[in-house]
């Protein structure tokens, strides 16, 4: 467990699987994402990735198997049915639209969507929240939606989700490798 | 006395040019045979090539703009590819980015008073 993913992925999957049995299967439906649009035109950098299954599935052919990074990411999209990103980048520290995230997290206390981690760091303006619906023990959403002061995101993956490829991504597509130290191994608990 | 002589003979000389004559029994054929002959050798051969030459072109007309109309699906189709697979990569960057997040968070928030909230 040398990575802060990994033990993402440690704490997630056995929590994924104690909410199988307690909830109801979510649809494998993209959320209605808000329209983002005042926050876009405020941001100096933006996000807007919308890939349905048929745009999963051109994407995967243009996926080099020989090179590590393309087949990891086509290993990841094989049982995805959607991934949908909204992320907005300022220059300065920013108020988010309440009504739009509220909107989004309404979508989101139906049955079969669990919170499986919310985070609020007062001190930085940091908000993450984690959303999974599982089915039959497995996951096949994910809603990841951060608030940081001058960063705001929403990811929606539709499907099954599978959290070991997920961590698989570590060190690939310019995400960094973080050693943890020593004291903060994982737990295994939230 | 003269004038009635005059057209007497005028007269005479008409019914004589004009009068009927056996064109001889081999006419009616040769004139059909003629007939049949002509257009065979002449208009045709003519007709026949015309048409030929317009389709040899409309086929390699057909079959170029074929080629072209492949080529330029197949070109759309190769963009979009690579624009989905670009796409496709930003979107798992910036997914891994908010997990790291959330994990950096959680490493500090298990040491801190924040709130840490979970859903199970």
């Amino acid at each position: 467990m040398s990575s802060p993913v990994r033990k993402w992925i440690l704490i997630l999957a056995p929590l994924a699987a104690m909410v199988a049995p307690m909830t109801m299967a979510a649809p494998a439906a993209p959320l209605k994402l808000p329209d983002f649009d005042a926050l876009a035109a405020k941001a100096s950098e933006s996000v807007d990735v919308s890939l349905d299954a048929g745009l999963l599935g051109i994407a995967g052919a243009f996926l080099d198997p020989k090179d590590p990074e393309d087949a990891s990411a086509k290993q990841l999209i094989a049982g995805l049915k959607g991934i949908y990103v909204r992320s907005y980048t300022f220059d300065r520290d920013i108020v988010y639209p309440a009504a739009a995230v509220d909107m989004l997290r309404r979508q989101l206390e139906v049955p079969g969507w669990q919170r499986l981690v919310g985070v609020r760091k007062d001190k930085e303006h940091t908000t993450v929240d984690i959303y999974v619906s599982v089915e039959q023990g497995k996951a096949n959403g994910l809603v990841i939606i951060a608030a940081e002061p001058r960063e705001f995101t929403v990811v929606n993956i539709v499907g099954n989700v599978d959290l070991e490829k997920l961590r698989r991504l570590e060190g690939k597509f310019g995400i960094p490798k973080v050693p943890l130290p020593e004291g903060d191994r994982p737990t295994g608990h939230l | 006395m003269s004038d009635e002589r005059t057209n007497h003979d005028l007269e005479q000389s008409l019914r004589a040019a004009l009068r009927p004559a056996d064109p001889g029994a081999d006419f009616p054929a040769g004139v059909l045979a003629r007939l049949a002959a002509e257009p065979a050798r002449t208009l045709r051969p003519a007709r026949s090539l015309a048409t030929a030459s317009w389709l040899t072109f409309a086929l390699a007309a057909s079959v170029v703009l074929g080629l072209f109309i492949a080529h330029e699906r197949q070109v759309r189709r190769t963009e979009q590819g690579l624009e989905a697979r670009r796409q496709l990569i930003q979107a798992l960057r910036v997914t891994g980015e908010k997990l790291e997040l959330a994990s950096r968070a959680v490493n500090t928030t298990e040491h801190s008073t924040d709130s840490l909230h979970s859903g199970a």
